[in-house]
């Protein structure tokens, strides 16, 4: 049986045989669910790298001026193993800017985006396959950039991940290094660019009958607020980053000023305000996917509807509008005028308020619920704590008076670490234990997921914890050596046990490593279609993985994304969930459902 | 003279050696009670639904009238308990005091110094007895400066060749210092004895270097020294030596 609405749904997507050449199938791929699995793969490799280099910043604050052991044989061995100021200045730039465009966002967005977008909304791709295909290869191409930038003579990027003029033309980082990262960015913006007016695209256009924007599971709405800020705003930062290229290689002075030692009549505060137009967004970009996989996450294992679906979906449309007027906070000390900077303090004590009603909906869901404590929710439930210290610590730094003190310190650091590097890094591990099954058809290990999960959520608390202490102790960010400064002495046991714990975290990330091969190559044991007994489409209306057409039938949605425990659904079915498309027994069928709405 | 600058104690703020630095200090405390009470509240909740409710059946929900009116009376109460009174307060801690510049140059005996910050140090420069910047009398110091205690010193800052940030831990004040422009900051000191001047913007290889010493006189000691050190900058003064004459008109901003 088959509607109307789902004929015409057919009609504009008919199913495609699939490509059956090796390159066409793995390589070149325009299937949304292989280039998910490409993004996956780039981002886990560079999260590695981004967290080796945040090992040797930890080395350098525990031991300052002694070898780093096996790194340092292996890249730093003109330097007997030594970190120099030089090299230091390169790992802390290149580990922040990896760890945000090359790590994150090709795992948040790149694999979950791609992954999910056709199929929780019940397409049969993305609106424009080959675009998508275009997204990841000039992506991979920023990523070569980057590792290319390493080998140049006088390595790679040091002008820290904002890139700050002067210090970002030749006058502070003459090599080709600086600019290869540089031009990296620049590409990496094309690529989600490309990325982004896809994902919008395909949510406007392409979502099956009966799923109206008020059925979409949040993570659908995370995902698509997220590619519509990075439609906006990626294009600001790629501006700023071609600027930024003329003034190193064509002469240009659009950022460099100067009294005497550097001529030039431009503006290097105009930059900050290009960089901020997008990097505030981008905490955004970031936070926006993992608070909708939470949204969803949270709901399936308390076995209980989202608390106020609506308040949520209105707070993050509220948060993806105010993101973009807040930005100025990271420039209160730039000698900006009074009231601008108290228009943008104010615009970000107001940005508090939907997320607390984003936080408070996720208690409210598990209030009463009938929790599940499986590895996804254990890692949801850790990035609800870590996003909560994240979000609170804020309030100081939002608040023009306190930054006087904490701006450029540890604390801010600590604060931003929090939110969007351990919330997006946490959910990003969420999503990857809730989704391993669908995408590879086989169920990661949950007992070596629940050691992964300890190591990993106290270790990321006490690491980023320390950072906040050392930060409200007085210590600054970007240091080589904090303990040139006399009154950071007393910090130099806070600053090597958080290295301690820093380098637990990081072993204990090898767990995960260890579960996602084995399960992936060892002996195979299917997931089955649903095995969290959840509601969305990719899990009630296609089997795991799915097919390259997704769905046989194009699904008709006739309910909410997370209608669990509904006293109906069990007296009709004798389960405690109902899919999104399922028809119940006994009913007059989808046409008449929707009607009903 | 005084000790050099001591270590603190380790955690917790550093101590606070300005006359305006418990605007921030109380703002911080304030903050830090807030959030805890919120964390504490939310966690409480969070381990009761944990430890109680896991085990029973599920609540059919989407949530109540009264379910929603509890989330926006707590972001209501939040939003106007504790952001309300933050905005409220930094605005006037801003207008009257951090940023008032007006009335700290109008303040009887308050001292001018314009700083040089570059790779990596801070070039400090005082008037001479005439007051005036840029003349043969001008107070040079490298790393080094020096006020009186007990009144308002103004900064004006440059920079000449990439961003820097001037950050006085055990003052609470923070000013970048950015090429191209003259930033300002102010404070006063209480307590004699020598504090640190670090630079809380990356500017380089050497950036943890960018250390320089805050010395807090006895308002007579900062006389003396300054009558001193202007009769020594005459006599050492170099009329062809260009890159030492890097001052400036001092910089009227307000009307």
């Amino acid at each position: 049986m088959s509607t109307s609405a789902q004929a015409l749904a057919e009609a504009a997507q008919p199913i495609h045989p699939p490509p059956t050449s090796f390159w066409r199938q793995y390589v070149f791929s325009i299937d949304h669910k292989m280039i998910a699995k490409q993004f996956l793969w780039a981002g886990l490799l560079f999260l590695l790298v981004g967290g080796t280099l945040a090992m040797l910043i930890r080395w350098q604050w525990a031991y300052p001026y002694r070898p780093v052991p096996v790194i340092g044989q292996l890249f730093l061995r003109e330097n007997g193993g030594v970190i120099g100021p030089a090299t230091y200045q390169q790992i802390f730039t290149t580990h922040g800017l990896i760890m945000i465009f090359f790590a994150v966002t090709p795992v948040l967005i790149g694999c979950f985006g791609n992954f999910l977008i056709p199929l929780m909304i019940g397409a049969r791709d993305m609106a424009f396959p080959k675009l998508n295909m275009y997204s990841f290869w000039t992506f991979l191409l920023s990523q070569l950039l980057v590792l290319a930038s390493f080998l140049s003579d006088l390595g790679s990027a040091g002008a820290g991940w904002t890139t700050y003029p002067p210090l970002s033309t030749n006058v502070g980082t003459p090599g080709v290094g600086q600019t290869l990262v540089v031009a990296a960015i620049f590409v990496t913006g094309v690529s989600s660019t490309m990325g982004a007016i896809n994902y919008v695209t395909t949510v406007i256009r392409m979502r099956a009958p009966g799923m109206g924007y008020m059925r979409l599971p949040l993570t659908m709405w995370g995902l698509w607020l997220t590619a519509i800020l990075n439609a906006l705003f990626v294009p600001v930062l790629g501006s700023a980053a071609l600027l930024l290229l003329l003034d190193r290689n064509f002469g240009t002075q659009f950022f460099v000023a100067g009294a005497s030692a550097v001529r030039g009549g431009g503006d290097p505060i105009l930059f900050q305000h290009l960089f901020w137009i997008f990097g505030h967004p981008e905490v955004y970009i970031l936070i926006l996917p993992a608070w909708g996989i939470l949204g969803d996450v949270i709901p399936f294992f308390a076995r209980k509807p989202h608390h106020w679906y609506k308040g949520t979906v209105w707070s993050m449309v509220i948060v993806t509008v105010l993101s973009a007027m807040v930005y100025g906070h990271h420039m209160f000390m730039t000698g900006m005028s009074p009231l601008l900077g108290e228009g943008f303090m104010l615009f970000t004590l107001l940005i508090s308020a939907p997320s607390m009603v984003v936080v408070l909906n996720w208690v409210l869901t598990l209030w009463r619920g009938s929790i599940r404590f499986d590895t996804p929710m254990l890692f949801a439930l850790a990035t609800v704590f870590v996003f909560g210290v994240g979000g609170l610590t804020g309030l100081f730094l939002a608040d023009i008076s306190m930054d006087l003190y904490l701006h450029d310190t540890m604390f801010v650091v600590g604060h931003f670490h929090f939110t969007m590097a351990a919330a997006s890094f946490i959910a990003a591990m969420t999503g990857v234990y809730f989704w391993f099954p669908k995408i590879f058809g086989r169920k990661l290990d949950e007992r070596l997921g629940k050691a992964h999960f300890w190591f990993t959520f106290v270790g990321i608390t006490l690491v980023f914890g320390g950072q906040l202490l050392a930060g409200y102790a007085g210590q600054q960010r970007r240091l080589f050596d904090p303990f040139q400064y006399t009154f950071i002495h007393g910090l130099r046991g806070l600053n090597r046990w958080t290295s301690f714990f820093a380098f637990a975290l990081f072993a204990g990330q090898f767990i995960f490593v260890w579960n996602f091969f084995r399960t992936l190559f060892g002996k195979a044991v299917r997931a089955g279609e649903n095995p969290w007994q959840v509601t969305t489409l990719e899990w009630t209306a296609t089997g795991s993985p799915p097919p390259f057409h997704n769905f046989d039938r194009i699904p008709e949605v006739v309910r909410g994304p997370h209608e669990f425990s509904n006293p109906e659904v069990r007296r009709l079915t004798g389960r405690d969930f109902a899919g999104q498309s399922e028809v119940l027994p006994g009913s007059a069928g989808p046409a008449l459902a929707a009607a009903r709405g | 003279m005084t000790a050099a600058p001591l270590p603190e104690r380790g955690y917790g703020l550093p101590h606070d050696v300005s006359v305006d630095g418990f605007r921030v200090d109380e703002l911080i405390h304030f903050t830090m009670a807030a959030i805890t009470v919120i964390f504490v509240v939310v966690a409480a909740a969070l381990i009761w639904s944990f430890v109680k409710h896991r085990r029973g059946p599920a609540l059919y929900s989407h949530g109540t009238r009264g379910s929603i009116g509890l989330v926006v009376g707590a972001v209501a109460l939040v939003l106007f308990g504790v952001d309300g009174n933050l905005f409220v307060h930094t605005l006037g801690d801003m207008h009257e005091y951090f940023w008032n510049f007006k009335r700290a140059e109008a303040a009887e005996g308050a001292v001018r110094i314009e700083i040089n910050a570059h790779q990596w140090s801070w070039d400090a420069r005082y008037p001479g007895a005439d007051g005036r910047f840029g003349t043969p009398d001008d107070v040079i110091t490298t790393d080094d400066i020096r006020v009186p205690v007990g009144a308002p010193v103004v900064v004006q800052l440059a920079s000449t060749d990439v961003i820097h940030s001037m950050y006085l831990p055990n003052l609470r004040v923070k000013q970048d210092a950015v090429p191209g422009t003259i930033t300002r900051l102010t404070f006063q000191a209480k307590v004699p004895g020598e504090y640190e001047i670090a630079c809380a913007q990356h500017c380089g290889p050497n950036h943890y270097k960018m250390r320089a010493v805050l010395t807090v006189l006895a308002p007579d000691a900062f006389r003396n020294w300054l009558a001193d050190a202007a009769e020594d900058a005459r006599r050492a003064y170099d009329p062809e030596d260009k890159e030492a004459h890097w001052g400036w008109e001092w910089r009227r901003f307000e009307p």
